[in-house]
Order: structure tokens, then C-alpha cells, then sequence
């Protein structure tokens, strides 16, 4: 049972301010993953919470104590670093113990309890090894293993996959969700990897420059991203951007985007739902899952010529020329052969989204 | 050597201008230092060898006789001489081990940033880079019993350290760790610095204490290097010559080496100091051999 909660923390690296008043709160049992890109705080943010880091301002609660002034050892977390500083002159099942050794344990109840982490993790048969023996994927095991063997509080993990290639990576990612589910404990991640962070989180948190950028379930991140740079970070191929002007016709709103001549039909309820913001300041975003293309004209569906096909197996990103602008299309595999081909296209209005462009804020448009 | 791969000359260089392959260029290197070692180190060590089996006295012109093994058998039977290894031997472990205590804990404390550690460090490696001949002469005035600032500081009235036939050996040890625990140190550091700190961060995490922590992944980590120069030291402190001689004739303190240096060149008894320095050789290559083969076995870990 543990809460962990940020209140109003800053840190300052010399005069740069690398995290702005952040605050956070992380339920019992909670799989947190915070994800941004490298230098934008969410590491710092960890070590803050471990202890390896002093924060300038603000308070660090475990289960309502405040724990901020006490040194790591102190504050019952464990942690799975990206280098997973194994200590390279023991044998695994001295690097699992050496949690429990350093607090003093009887040795058959080290023994006993090295072992059980040792089965859950599946490396019983490495027990004798040294870290140097051992592939990239069982040193993050017994990383994980050292971690879990003394019951943490909570778990914080930094980028604990990030070393591995990409085949071990997923491998990894479903073991440690299994680990998870099993085990259960609170759990803080840090990633810049979103598909990572999309499959493990209970709620992503997106930082940028310091800043919290949107807190929510991977579903609300991906479908309701609460500002442009979370809409582009998160989702992968990323969603198009476009300056975009809406205009009311007769039965329904014109999108106009870019310098196009024609626009895209959206449900006149868009106009209401803009408050105002009609031309000039507004930006659509689309994924490419929401560019819907056929190849035979129909109604509200816009003649558009592809340019480059990017085949990704199970599906294809057509590039389709929008006036002077690209809009990447999500298709089946195949269905556009090349460049060049005529096609026809419509925005499906459930999935757009309309930011503002000066502030970047979702508009919460919602059709 | 045929295997390494050398940087080809610049065209342009003045040395390709004089026609100069990087053949010539190595050989010019490598040829005067071969030569210098040959004729310097490893004849006189092959020539000497030869002697140790003879009556030779370099300061007698009348011929001298081949003699055996007499040498050796004389040598290795007088109790004068195993005094000598005794007193070497004290001599070797108060001095090594106050080196190795005094140099790391040196480095310890050196092992985190600071204001002006650059110079502090500097500072303490002065006494390293001093002739052994003026730190053995100073520090005779140190110890100096009337007016030695050491017996002034320490209170100890007019305590001759070096004429004392008990002190005399420790007082040469004292004045040993002072100038070498700073080589100590400088491996050290290097080792202490070479500890990854993300294994220290580790620990914390772990809830390691300080001792645990030192005891645990520091000592282990750093030993190689700490054994290494345990070795140097060791080597060194075995041939130790020019403090002991310049800081005092107590028979008590009177190393292998100031033993060799009297049978060599106040006796003249060239053949059998040739002998007991083939003697302290064996010796000296017997203990590092130890501490090499210990070396492999901690690496290994």
C-alpha cells in the first residue's frame, strides 16, 4: 500500500530551472510511466523521488510523510537503473542478496528469498554467474530481481529497457507488465519510448522542458492529447499538423487546410463548438488512421494525388499533396501502388482535433 | 613487430623530404634504447653473474679463481647476513603497510570535489618527486634530538630517533611512508575514480551503510589496483639504499642493501656481493611472483 505524491517541486540546475512546479499524484498499485523526450525532466523527476537528487522547492510525500530531507536508504524504494548496475564482481545471487545482506538478514532467509525472486524472474539456473556471463535481457533481469527481492514501497525504473534491441525490448516490456500484474506494487517508469509507455502505463504522464504536459490512461493521451506537442509526441507514424480555416457552408463547416482551394466537410456542430476561433490562430490534427481514402469519388470525399508510399507490412502511410501540404494517410497494405495514382479522401471528424495555434492547447472539439 | 600497423608519413612531412621510410623513423627510436639497455643493464647483469662464482676483487689486480658455489654456501650460512634480511624485512612491512593505510585513506578523502583539490593533490605529491638522498639529509634534521622540530612537537625532549638502536629502523620506515605514501595515493585515486558512481548510487538505493558499502564495492573493486601498488612497493622497499644510508649507521637499521654496498665497495669482496645480490634478486622475484599470481586470481573475480 503506497502512495507517493509531488507537490510543487522545482530543481534548478545551477540557473537553469529543470522542473516547473510539478505535481503528481500516484495511487496504490499504480503502473506511472513518464515519458518525454531526453533533457526534459522526467529522469531528474525519478532520482527526486529516490533520493539520488535534491529538489530546490516543494514536497515529496510516501504514504503522506514527507520524505524529501531523507537519504535514499531511507526512504524503502527500489530502483532499476538504464545501466542496471549490476555489481560486476559478485555473482547474481550475490547482487539479489545484497539488498537484504545490507540490512542485516539471516542468510537462510536471504537464501529463501533470493530463490523465489529468482523463480518469478525465470534465472533460478544463472544464480552462479557474474554480470559479465549474462545477455542485456537476464542482466535487466537480475537488475529487476534485486529490486523486487526486499518487497519495496515502490519501484522506479529509468529507462530499464532502453539498452536492449529492439526484439529484447518487447520481450522485456511484456515481462515487466506480467511482473506488474502479478506483483503488484507502485510502480514510476521512465521511458521516451511512447509504444513503451502506451503498453505499460496505467497513466502516462508527458513532461516537456520541465513542464507536466497531460496526465492520463494511454487511451486519453492518444485520443484526446490536451495540446499539440503531447498530439505529436504521443502516437506513432505521428499526426499530422496543419494550419487549418473553417468556414460554414449551406449543410455543413468547410475545413480549409493549408493553402488548399478546397476543403475538407465537417458536421456544421463544429462551428459552435470552435467558440470563435475560426481562421488564422487554429491548427487540425489528424492522425493518419483518421485520413479515410477510396479511390472512387463520393460524397464530401476530395480528389487528392499521392506521393511517396511507405509500406510497414501490416499497413501502408500514403503521403497525400493537400495544396502545398502533405497529409499522411493510414491504409490498408497495397492500396495505393505509387505516386502519382489519384485518389479520394475525407477527414473523419470523430477523430480530428483543433489546437490553438498560439497557446497550442487543445480546443477540446469533440464531434 | 611486423604486425603493427604504422601511420604512413605525410608526403609533405621534412622527414620524407630527407628520404626517411617510417622504418627509419621507428628504428631511430627504438635502436639507442635497445643499445643503452644492452650495454648498461643487461651485460652488466650476465657479466655479474659470472663474477658471483669467483674470488674477483675489483680494487686487486693479482688474477682471481673460479670458486663454485663457495660464495653462495658462505653467504646463506652467515648469521650476519639473515640479521640483514630480518631487519629488510621489518623494514619492508612497517613501511609498505604504512603506505598503503596513509596513501588510500589519502585517497579517500581526495575521492569527491572540493575547492582546490588540483592543488591540494599537487601539493601532496611533492615528496614522491624528491632525490631520496635530500629527503633522508632533512629529515636527519627533523629528527635532529636537540633542536629537530619533530621532538619540539611532539614534546619528547631530546629522544635520539636515529642513533637509537630501536628506533632507528622505524624512524628510516617514517620517513619512507612520508615520501612514497603519495604514489600510493596517486594509484588510488585512479582506481577509487574508476569505480563507476551509478554502483554507489546503486547501493543507497539498496540501503547499504557506509562501511557496507566500502567493504562491499569499493575495497573489491579498487584491490586490483591497490595490489599492484603493493607491489611497486614492495620491490622498492626491498632495495631500499639511500635514505637508510643517509640517515643513520645503527647497526639495527642496516638493510641487505647497505649490507651489499659495504661488501662491495669497502670490503671489495667484488665476486660475493655479486653473489648476495643474486641472492636478493631470487628473493625479490619470489615475493612478486606471489603477489603477481595473487593479482590474476583477484582480475579473475
Amino acid at each position: 500500500m503506497t502512495q507517493i505524491e509531488l507537490r510543487g517541486i522545482e530543481k534548478f540546475f545551477g540557473a537553469v530551472q529543470v522542473i516547473h512546479n510539478l505535481n503528481l499524484a500516484i495511487a496504490d498499485n499504480e503502473f506511472i510511466v513518464l515519458l518525454g523526450q531526453s533533457g526534459c525532466g522526467k529522469t531528474t523527476t525519478l532520482r527526486a523521488i529516490a533520493g539520488l537528487e535534491t529538489i530546490d522547492q516543494g514536497d515529496i510525500l510516501i504514504d503522506g510523510k514527507a520524505v524529501q530531507h531523507l537519504r535514499a536508504a531511507d526512504r524503502d524504494i527500489a530502483m532499476v537503473f538504464q545501466s542496471f548496475s549490476l555489481y560486476p564482481h559478485m555473482t547474481v545471487f550475490e547482487n539479489i542478496a545484497f539488498p537484504l545482506r545490507a540490512t542485516r538478514m539471516g542468510s537462510g532467509e536471504v537464501d529463501k528469498s533470493v530463490r523465489e525472486v529468482a523463480r518469478v524472474l525465470r534465472i533460478t539456473d544463472l544464480l552462479g554467474k557474474k554480470p559479465s556471463a549474462l545477455s542485456g535481457g537476464d542482466m535487466q533481469r537480475v537488475a529487476i530481481g534485486r529490486a523486487l527481492v526486499r518487497r519495496p514501497k515502490a519501484m522506479l525504473m529509468d529507462e530499464p529497457i532502453g539498452a536492449l534491441d529492439a526484439k529484447l525490448r518487447e520481450e522485456m516490456r511484456a515481462e515487466i507488465k506480467r511482473l506488474h500484474v502479478k506483483q503488484g506494487s507502485t510502480t514510476i517508469y521512465v521511458t521516451h519510448d511512447q509504444i513503451e509507455a502506451m503498453s505499460l502505463a496505467d497513466r502516462i504522464v508527458i513532461m516537456h522542458e520541465g513542464f507536466i504536459q497531460q496526465v492520463g490512461t494511454p487511451d486519453e493521451v492518444y485520443s484526446h492529447p490536451a495540446n499539440l506537442f503531447v498530439a505529436q509526441f504521443v502516437g506513432s507514424p505521428v499526426m499530422n499538423v496543419a494550419d487549418a480555416a473553417v468556414a460554414g457552408k449551406a449543410s455543413f463547416a468547410s475545413v480549409i487546410v493549408g493553402d488548399a482551394t478546397t476543403g475538407f466537410e465537417f458536421p456544421s456542430a463544429l462551428l459552435s463548438k470552435l467558440n470563435g476561433h475560426a481562421g488564422g490562430q487554429l491548427a487540425l490534427g489528424i492522425r493518419p488512421e483518421g485520413v479515410l481514402i477510396r479511390r472512387d469519388a463520393a460524397d464530401g470525399f476530395m480528389a487528392v494525388e499521392t506521393q511517396i508510399v511507405e509500406p510497414l507490412g501490416s499497413f501502408d502511410i500514403v503521403d497525400l499533396k493537400v495544396g502545398s501540404k502533405m497529409l499522411r494517410a493510414r491504409t490498408k497494405s497495397g492500396f495505393v501502388s505509387g505516386p502519382g495514382e489519384k485518389v479520394f479522401a475525407r477527414i473523419d471528424p470523430t477523430q480530428a482535433h483543433f489546437f490553438d495555434k498560439a497557446s497550442g492547447k487543445s480546443l477540446e472539439v469533440r464531434l | 613487430m611486423a604486425s603493427v600497423a604504422l601511420t604512413h608519413l605525410d608526403p609533405a612531412s621534412r622527414a620524407a623530404a630527407r628520404g626517411w621510410s617510417d622504418l627509419t623513423i621507428r628504428n631511430m627510436f627504438i635502436i639507442p634504447t635497445l643499445a643503452f639497455l644492452i650495454v648498461f643493464n643487461i651485460f652488466p647483469l650476465i657479466y655479474s653473474l659470472g663474477y658471483s662464482f669467483t674470488n674477483f676483487a675489483a680494487n686487486r689486480s693479482e688474477p682471481w679463481q673460479f670458486v663454485g658455489l663457495q660464495n653462495y654456501r658462505e653467504l646463506l650460512s652467515d648469521d650476519h647476513i639473515w640479521s640483514n634480511f630480518v631487519t629488510t624485512a621489518k623494514y619492508v612491512i612497517v613501511s609498505v603497510t604504512g603506505q598503503m593505510i596513509v596513501g588510500f585513506g589519502l585517497a579517500l578523502l581526495l575521492n569527491r570535489s572540493f575547492p582546490m583539490k588540483g592543488l591540494i593533490t599537487t601539493l601532496l605529491l611533492l615528496p614522491m618527486m624528491m632525490s631520496a638522498a635530500v629527503v633522508g639529509l632533512f629529515w636527519q634534521l627533523l629528527y635532529s634530538p636537540s633542536w629537530g622540530p619533530i621532538n619540539y612537537v611532539f614534546g619528547l625532549g631530546d629522544f635520539a630517533w636515529l642513533s637509537n638502536p630501536d628506533s632507528a629502523l622505524y624512524a628510516v620506515a617514517i620517513t619512507d611512508i612520508w615520501m612514497w605514501s603519495p604514489f600510493v595515493m596517486l594509484l588510488s585515486l585512479a582506481g577509487l575514480s574508476a569505480v563507476p558512481q551509478h554502483l554507489y548510487e546503486a547501493a543507497a538505493i539498496d540501503r547499504a551503510g557506509w562501511w557496507y558499502t566500502f567493504t562491499r564495492i569499493t575495497l573489491p573493486l579498487v584491490s586490483p589496483i591497490l595490489l599492484i601498488a603493493l607491489i611497486f612497493r614492495t620491490m622498492e622497499a626491498f632495495k631500499t639504499f639511500d635514505i637508510a644510508y643517509t640517515m643513520t649507521t645503527q647497526p639495527t637499521a642496516e638493510l641487505i642493501a647497505i649490507r651489499l654496498y659495504k661488501q662491495a665497495f669497502q670490503q671489495w669482496d667484488t665476486g660475493k656481493s655479486c653473489a648476495l645480490a643474486y641472492i636478493v634478486l631470487i628473493m625479490v622475484l619470489a615475493i612478486t611472483n606471489l603477489y603477481v599470481k595473487y593479482l590474476n586470481k583477484v582480475k579473475e573475480r
